[in-house]
C-alpha cells in the first residue's frame, strides 16, 4: 500500500481494501499484510564537518532487486545551505492518524541536527521528492530551542520535534511543534519540564510519552569528551510524560548502568505499556514497562560487555546506539557501533529478552571488514527493518565529529549501507553480500549515511492511536 | 593590517593556512567574522550552528602580529583572547582549547592580523578517542 502516490518506476503492486480513511496502516499486523516491499529508502546524507563544500541531503536509494538502479543512489534533494547535519527525520503523518481522512504521509520534516533549519520535503512523488518549505534557525531560536532530533507526527497532522538545548545551545531543551501547514506553533510542553532531550516516543492510548537524554548541544557538538562523563554532563535519565497534558510525570535515573540513554521505542501494538531504551555509552538495554500500580519501572534487560582488543588502552564498549522493535513486536534488533555488531533478540517475553543471532560485521571487532572489496571503515550504527521484518538494512555514521574521533577514516571514504536477510521464523540473520549502497560514490565527494526511512512507514516511524 | 579602513570599519589580514599547504589571505572587516569574510571571498570553511555551540567551525590560532604598534611582541605568544574578539560565547570550546589557541571562526573577529590553520582536521583536534 502507498499513502501517496508514486513515480517512475515504483508502482504499488496490489490494492487492498481499506478500513480507514486516513494515512498508515489500522494496526501492526495490518502493515505487515499490507505494506509492500521497500523499493526505495530515503537516508539523511551528510557533509558537514568535511571539507566538502556542498550541503547536505536526502538521498534516495533504490532497494528493488529488480530495477537497473539497485543498490544506486537514484536522487539527491540537496539542503539550501551548508552545515545542517541531517540527522534523524519523520513524517507529517503516520499511522496514528489513520482515521483521520485527507491526511496523507506525504512530507518529510527533515531538520538539520547542528544548524536548527527545518526542512519540508514533499514526497508525493516518491521518487523524485522536492524541498517546500524551510524554516530558518532563527525562527526556532525564538523560542529559544534548537538542536532539533526525533520527529513524529501528533495523530491530526500536527508535528512534535524533540529539541535538545536552547537558543545558545545549553539546557534545557525541549518540544517545538509545527502545525499542519508546516508553521512553527510554539513550545509543547511548559518550559522547566525536563533539562536534557534526545529521543522520544509516544503511546497514544496509555496516555504516555518517554523521552531519552543525550546531553546539552554544547557538550555533544564537538565531539565525545570523557571529562563530560564524569563531571554529569551525559544524561542518563528517561521521563515518562502525560501526553494530552505534556507534563512529565514521572522521571527513571538508570544509574551508572543505563548512561546515556538514546533511541527509545514502546512496543507497536497499541496495547502494550513496555518498550525498551538502548544506553549507548554503558551499552545496556533497558526494559521499562508500567507495572500493577500505575508507576513505570526500568531494568537492565540486556548487558553488552566491553571487550579488550591490543591497539586499545582500554576495554572498547560495544556502543549501542540504535535499537528498533519489530512490527510484529517479537524481535529487538540493534547495533553495537563501536565493536562492529548488529543483533537480535527475542522479546517475546520483554522482561526476558532472548538472543536470538547477531552478525559480526565492520567495526573494530567485525568478522567481515569489506564488503564487494569495500571496505566497511566503521561499526553497523543505524539500522531499518522492513515491515515484514525481513530484510534489516544499517548505515554506518554515528554523528560527524563523533565519526572523527573513533572511525576517522568514515569522512575520508564516505558510509555505506548494508543489508542483513533475517528469518523471522527461525530467529536468524544472513548478511547479503551483493547488497552495498556507497556513499563514496557521490559526485561531490565521500558523504556520511545516517537515518533510514521507508516510503510508507517503517518500525521507527509509525505508532497507533 | 589591509589598508586600515574603507570609511567606516577597520580590517585586519587573516591568513588561512590549510593542512595541504595552501594559504589564503582575506581582509576581515572588524564588524564580520573571519568564516563571513570567507564565504564573501567565495572561499568554503566548514560550518555548523553558526553560534557558537558546536565547533564545526574551529580554526587555530598559528600566529598573531600586534601589526598597528611597534611590533615587538613575541609572535609565539598567542594569546588567542586577545586576537579575537567574540560575538557569543564561545560554548563549543573548553578551557584547554582556547589555552591551546582553538577559535571559533563562525563567531570570532581578528583584531590582529594572523594566521590561523583551517579545514575540517582541525575540529578534530579538540576530542580524541579516550580509550585508546
Amino acid at each position: 500500500m502507498s499513502d501517496a502516490s508514486t513515480g517512475g518506476d515504483v508502482e504499488p503492486d496490489h490494492d487492498h481494501e481499506h478500513h480507514h480513511e486516513g494515512p498508515g496502516y489500522a494496526t501492526p499486523q495490518a502493515a505487515i499484510e499490507e505494506g509492500e516491499r521497500e523499493k526505495l529508502a530515503y537516508v539523511m546524507s551528510l557533509y558537514v564537518g568535511t571539507d566538502v563544500d556542498a550541503p547536505d541531503f536526502v538521498a534516495v536509494v533504490d532497494l528493488d532487486p529488480d530495477s537497473d538502479t539497485y543498490c544506486e543512489i537514484v536522487d539527491r534533494i540537496e539542503m539550501p545551505e551548508r552545515g545542517d547535519e541531517l540527522h534523524h527525520f519523520g513524517w507529517n503523518a503516520c499511522s496514528s492518524s489513520c482515521h483521520v481522512e485527507g491526511l496523507e504521509r506525504r512530507h518529510l520534516i527533515v531538520p538539520g541536527q547542528r544548524s536548527s533549519r527545518l526542512h519540508v520535503i514533499d514526497a508525493k512523488d516518491r521518487r523524485n521528492p522536492e524541498l517546500e518549505t524551510v524554516i530558518e534557525p532563527e525562527e526556532v531560536f525564538e523560542y529559544d530551542l534548537s538542536a532539533p532530533h526525533t520527529v513524529h507526527c501528533i495523530p491530526d497532522g500536527e508535528i512534535l520535534i524533540s529539541m535538545l538545548g536552547d537558543a545558545d545551545g545549553e539546557l534545557p531543551g525541549g518540544f517545538l511543534e509545527l502545525n499542519d501547514d508546516f508553521e512553527i506553533e510554539g513550545r509543547w510542553e511548559p518550559p522547566g519540564e525536563i533539562e536534557m532531550n534526545y529521543d522520544y516516543w509516544y503511546q497514544p492510548r496509555q496516555n504516555v510519552m518517554v523521552s531519552s537524554e543525550w546531553a546539552a548541544p554544547k557538550t555533544y557538538y564537538p565531539g565525545f569528551d570523557l571529562d563530560d562523563v564524569e563531571a554529569g554532563n551525559y544524561g542518563r535519565k528517561l521521563h515518562f510524560w502525560d501526553w494530552e497534558n505534556g507534563t512529565v510525570e514521572q522521571t527513571i535515573d538508570l544509574g551508572e548502568e543505563g548512561q546515556i540513554p538514546l533511541e527509545v521505542r514502546f512496543l507497536h501494538t497499541p496495547e502494550s505499556t513496555h518498550g525498551f531504551v538502548g544506553t549507548a555509552l554503558s551499552s545496556n538495554i533497558f526494559h521499562f514497562w508500567r507495572d500493577d500500580t500505575g508507576e513505570y519501572r526500568a531494568e537492565k534487560a540486556i548487558d553488552f560487555e566491553s571487550r579488550d582488543h591490543e591497539d586499545w588502552d582500554m576495554p572498547v564498549p560495544g556502543l549501542t546506539t540504535d535499537i528498533l522493535i519489530s512490527m510484529d513486536d517479537r524481535y529487538l534488533f540493534g547495533s553495537n557501533w563501536l565493536h562492529g555488531e548488529v543483533w537480535m533478540y527475542d522479546v517475546s517475553d520483554p522482561s526476558n529478552p532472548r538472543r536470538a543471532d547477531s552478525l559480526s560485521v565492520g567495526g573494530t571487532f567485525g568478522d567481515v571488514q569489506e564488503v564487494q572489496g569495500r571496505e566497511l571503515n566503521a561499526g553497523p550504527q543505524m539500522i531499518q527493518l522492513s515491515l515484514d521484518g525481513e530484510r534489516l538494512y544499517w548505515t554506518t555514521s554515528l554523528f560527524s565529529s563523533w565519526d572523527e574521533q573513533f572511525y576517522p577514516e568514515e569522512g575520508e571514504r564516505g558510509s555505506v549501507m548494508l543489508k542483513a536477510d533475517v528469518d523471522p521464523r527461525n530467529g536468524t540473520l544472513e548478511l547479503d553480500e551483493d547488497f552495498l549502497v556507497d556513499w563514496g560514490e557521490c559526485p561531490e565527494g565521500p558523504a556520511r549515511a545516517h537515518e533510514i526511512r521507508w516510503p510508507d512507514g517503517d518500525c521507527t516511524s509509525d505508532v497507533w492511536q | 593590517m589591509s589598508g586600515g579602513s574603507n570609511g567606516r570599519s577597520r580590517a585586519y589580514d587573516a591568513t588561512l593556512e590549510w593542512p595541504d599547504g595552501r594559504t589564503r589571505t582575506l581582509a576581515v572587516r572588524d564588524d564580520e567574522t573571519v568564516l563571513e569574510a570567507a564565504e564573501r571571498a567565495g572561499i568554503a570553511l566548514p560550518y555548523g550552528c553558526l553560534t557558537g555551540a558546536c565547533g564545526t567551525c574551529t580554526g587555530r590560532l598559528l600566529a598573531a602580529d600586534e601589526g598597528g604598534t611597534d611590533g615587538d611582541e613575541e609572535p609565539e605568544a598567542l594569546e588567542v583572547d586577545d586576537a579575537f574578539s567574540y560575538r557569543r560565547r564561545p560554548l563549543a570550546l573548553k578551557d584547554r582549547h582556547r589555552a591551546d589557541g582553538y577559535v571559533l571562526l563562525c563567531i570570532a573577529s581578528p583584531r590582529v592580523d594572523c594566521r590561523i590553520a583551517v579545514g575540517s582536521s582541525v575540529q578534530s583536534e579538540l576530542v580524541e578517542n579516550p580509550w585508546k
